[in-house]
């Protein structure tokens, strides 16, 4: 599955990259991330929750390894999630340049989903992934505006959606499981 | 494969129903024809630790003629729906849609209120809801409101229905006088899921120009997904051209499709074309006579 698009976050390219480097940061915007910890220079591992809509949450343990490191430019991920309702494995290439004062992120990921929700879950892949992704970007961008201000991070906006996703790689960009029939 | 162990309980009331609900909280599901949340259940993708089934109580079901339309209790089997003279007459455009929905099987035990409910973006009841301009009315510990299915569904799978709310009816005005509708949608086999549908609801006024113009996809977005550019038909006469630039601006600007096995983005934006030119036609021909 191919999952690619663009965000224009509001900071400058030394900040997002920064912002993406750290796993205290991923943890707290990734949809359903419950812990991410660097294991080693470039390798993280952690779990998140994943569930949308009538599928019930669902942990999964994650690794990450970033490479092609080019700050701050561009960098690439291989990610690799399992968990009970199916598993993926892929790779992820972000891009930043800047954009009118803000930054451009620009993100395209080839994954391999196998598993439960591979098999009766189809259907909802490409929607979940898109709504999860936003989410994720989102809460980046409110993470980047409080460091840059440095008032308190906004919270998410009231009507946030019960999904929760679980995502990987690029940080925002991809999505994991989930679906639904 | 069978769903793990959970706690069943079998409300009598919506009082009943309600404390149950707001007892157990997250981990509770609402069951009522169960068509799409025990094969999710099979599957072991939602894992309810309680299930509270609203099978048992008795006034939830019905279809009553009201003095604005037509009041359908959530819990009306889609099949009674199907079946009802008074729904054909006041709100053909629900009545078309009926046989669209998956299986006569399915619609059998399925309900009216579960399928809003549930939120599926696949789902033909969600996108006839905002099509007909019905309002969900909700009941909670603090008492009963309204809701306009436009604006009922915000998010994937999500709905306006706060954690402790039952959907208990659903309210279809009827069509009004020189207005037309149609529904259709395109898949692989009778009774799949739908890889795109559209509804429209059009009324013209006496000169024959277009006074309002609905259009509502599913299958394409998070949920019925409201096709903004339908308002450019207002006020004019509905010519072939006047409805193909509607088609085209509805599949570039107002949709943005999901690619999967069963469809590309591409085709998905193609049915949409097609599908829209084609409801809108149907409704613009009912409207007139």
């Amino acid at each position: 599955m191919i999952v690619e698009g663009s965000y224009t976050l509001s900071g400058p390219r030394n900040a997002v990259w920064d912002l993406l480097q750290d796993p205290a940061v991923l943890a707290k915007v990734l949809p359903g991330a419950k812990r991410l910890d660097r294991v080693a220079e470039d390798q993280f591992e952690g779990e998140m929750s994943v569930g949308v809509g009538p599928v019930t949450a669902a942990m999964f343990s994650v690794r990450v390894t970033v490479a092609d490191k080019n700050e701050p430019d561009s960098f690439s991920m291989q990610v690799e999630g399992k968990g009970p309702i199916g598993f993926t494995r892929g790779k992820a290439q972000v891009e930043l340049t800047d954009q009118d004062g803000g930054t451009q992120l620009t993100y395209s990921a080839d994954l391999k989903i196998g598993g439960k929700i591979a098999g009766v879950g189809q259907r909802l892949l490409d929607t979940t992934s898109k709504a999860m992704t936003k989410q994720g970007l989102e809460a980046l961008n409110r993470e980047l505006e409080g460091r840059l201000t440095g008032a308190p991070v906004a919270a998410p906006p009231a009507r946030w959606p019960v999904v929760v996703g679980g995502t990987a790689l690029i940080l925002v960009v991809l999505v994991i499981l989930l679906l639904v029939l | 494969m069978k769903p793990p162990p959970f706690d069943y309980h079998r409300p009598r009331s919506r009082d009943e129903a309600l404390f149950l609900l707001a007892e157990h909280g997250d981990g509770a599901k609402l069951l009522a024809g169960g068509q799409s949340l025990v094969p999710t259940m099979n599957f072991r993708l939602a894992q309810p630790s309680v299930l509270i089934d609203l099978n048992g109580v008795d006034d939830l079901a019905g279809i009553e003629q009201t003095g604005g339309g037509i009041l359908v209790g959530a819990m009306t089997r889609q099949r009674a729906v199907e079946q009802s003279a008074p729904v054909r007459e006041r709100v053909p455009l629900l009545s078309e849609t009926m046989p669209f929905i998956a299986h006569p099987q399915i619609r059998n035990r399925g309900t009216v209120g579960g399928s809003i409910a549930h939120a599926d973006p696949a789902a033909e009841l969600p996108a006839i809801a905002v099509a007909a301009g019905a309002r969900l009315q909700a009941q909670g510990p603090a008492g009963s409101r309204w809701i306009a299915a436009d604006g009922f569904y915000p998010g994937l799978f999500t709905t306006a229905l706060a954690h402790d709310e039952l959907l208990t009816a659903i309210e279809f005005p009827t069509s009004p006088p020189r207005t037309g509708w149609a529904f259709d949608e395109v898949a692989r086999r009778h009774g799949d899921y739908a890889l795109v549908g559209a509804a429209a609801m059009v009324c013209l006024e006496a000169g024959g120009a277009c006074n309002d113009v609905r259009i509502v996809l599913l299958s394409v977005g998070d949920g019925p997904v409201v096709a903004a550019s339908a308002a450019q038909l207002a006020g004019e006469a509905p010519s072939d051209d006047a409805i193909r630039d509607l088609a085209d601006a509805v599949t570039h600007h107002d949709v943005d499709p999901p690619g999967d096995i069963h469809a590309s983005a591409a085709y998905r934006r193609q049915l949409t074309r097609v599908l829209t030119g084609r409801v809108l036609r149907r409704a613009i021909e009912r409207a007139g006579r």
